[in-house]
């Protein structure tokens, strides 16, 4: 038996189920919440019930959404020719905060790690494919994270989309120092990325 | 507690809490070790891109519990592999044998022979895409190393010493060849010629660059890849998950 009383306990335990929160973590929260007024658990709740209610992955671009298709593959605006391939809904929104892509995304809902058993075919590639000609697109921006596994996918689409549809433009972001860094800190392989795919500069 | 510092290959991360990773790193001294590095995922000072996958690296180090968890002070990169960044098929392959090394030789034994010849696998891999013919040279000496050699030096039925005259067949229950006149070849006893019998012989007994340089021919491949296969299988008594992408 716990310190607390039972119902109390209860809501601990499933706070400490969600990821990064411990047990002292989960105490707080559920401490907090119990001083608060009854909105904020009322509201708490619905939200909960709500985003497993409507949160679906858009059928086209495979971003979490609530109307499908989502916002950004309803926007006419948004057809320009050039789709973002990115790993996951975290990946597309930080692209979109930036405000500078106006193209559409295609969300991978992965990478390849063999490691994992994960392969080509528990990501979202064939969609991908299948998106390229009816939507017009004339360049794919590979936007997977600079890790093994996010270059290996990017490797790989490279090589499908050059096999499959050679007149596409495949680009990948660019990697290098990061804005505010210390090349004193920079590892030798983001030196020499930076070093190989350096800009002329004009004044 | 005593602050470790070791050449490393990154064999694992886990997202750990908001900005902390879980790694298991393979090492020449303590083998496959598992530890946190407080902060990794925000501060890139400390673990300048030094904890991803397959990297080969320098790591700082001290136990943390009696647990054998390791607390993670700092790393550098030596060495990224990427080649293996660049091919989905040399990928696949390195996490092969990063499984395959991780059922051999599990949390904390040392393994310094093992070391060397996963780091000469990873750095061949990343310079040429060599799959079948690096994947045996591993398979064979990652085998031999964990202690599950193939006894190629008599027949495993009869005893007689095999002195190269015909084919054998390989025995997996025995875990080594055996003579025509004691079983007959098949699908599940792949025969294997002279020849062959010797390379797979240098194979488990030379090292990594002698290995390289026996230069398998495509008949010698194709003997031993089902030996190999049958022999880790029966083995280790799981398919690992990585083998799903590899051909054979």
């Amino acid at each position: 038996m716990g310190i607390y009383p039972p119902s109390l306990e209860k809501l601990i335990e499933q706070l400490s189920r969600l990821p990064g929160i411990g047990q002292k973590s989960a105490t707080r929260v559920a401490l907090y919440v119990l001083r608060s007024d009854r909105d904020l658990a009322e509201g708490l709740a619905a939200s909960l019930l709500e985003v497993k209610e409507k949160i679906r992955f858009c059928s086209t671009c495979h971003n979490l959404t609530d109307d499908d298709p989502c916002a950004i593959c309803r926007d006419g605006r948004r057809a320009n020719g050039s789709i973002c391939v990115v790993e996951g809904p975290g990946d597309q929104l930080a692209l979109e905060a930036s405000g500078i892509f106006k193209g559409r995304y295609h969300v991978l809902n992965g990478v390849l790690s063999p490691l994992d058993g994960i392969g080509p075919e528990d990501l979202t590639i064939s969609h991908l494919l299948r998106r390229l000609e009816p939507e017009g697109i004339e360049e794919v921006i590979l936007a997977t994270n600079p890790t093994t596994a996010g270059q290996a996918t990017a490797s790989f689409l490279a090589g499908l989309l050059s096999e499959r549809h050679p007149r596409i433009t495949v680009t990948r972001i660019a990697l290098g120092i990061p804005m505010g860094g210390d090349l004193k800190y920079m590892d030798q392989m983001t030196i020499e990325y930076a070093l190989r795919t350096r800009l002329p500069v004009t004044p | 507690m005593t602050l470790h510092s070791s050449s490393a290959i990154i064999m694992r991360t886990w997202e750990f809490g908001e900005s902390d990773l879980m790694v298991s790193f393979f090492t020449p001294k303590g083998g496959c070790l598992k530890g946190v590095a407080k902060g990794a995922r925000k501060s890139r000072v400390r673990f300048a891109n030094c904890l991803d996958l397959l990297c080969f690296t320098r790591l700082e180090y001290e136990q943390k519990k009696e647990d054998g968890l390791y607390f993670l002070h700092s790393g550098i990169l030596i060495h990224a592999f990427p080649g293996l960044r660049a091919d989905f098929s040399s990928l696949s392959l390195a996490s092969y044998m990063i499984e395959l090394t991780e059922i051999l030789f599990p949390v904390g034994v040392a393994a310094e022979r093992m070391f060397d010849l996963l780091q000469g696998a990873l750095s061949a891999l990343d310079e040429e895409k060599q799959i079948d013919s690096f994947r045996i040279l591993f398979e064979a000496k990652a085998m031999t190393l964990g202690g599950y050699g193939i006894d190629l030096s008599r027949c495993c039925v009869c005893g007689r010493t095999y002195q190269g005259e015909g084919r054998a067949l390989f025995r997996r229950g025995k875990g080594g060849i055996a003579c025509l006149k004691c079983g007959q070849e098949s699908e599940r006893s792949p025969g294997l010629g002279p020849a062959t019998v010797n390379a797979l012989n240098a194979i488990q007994s030379t090292s990594w660059d002698t290995s390289q340089a026996l230069g398998l021919s495509a008949s010698m491949i194709r003997e031993i890849k089902p030996v190999l296969k049958h022999h880790i299988e029966y083995r280790i008594g799981q398919r690992l998950k990585s083998a799903e992408f590899l051909s054979g």
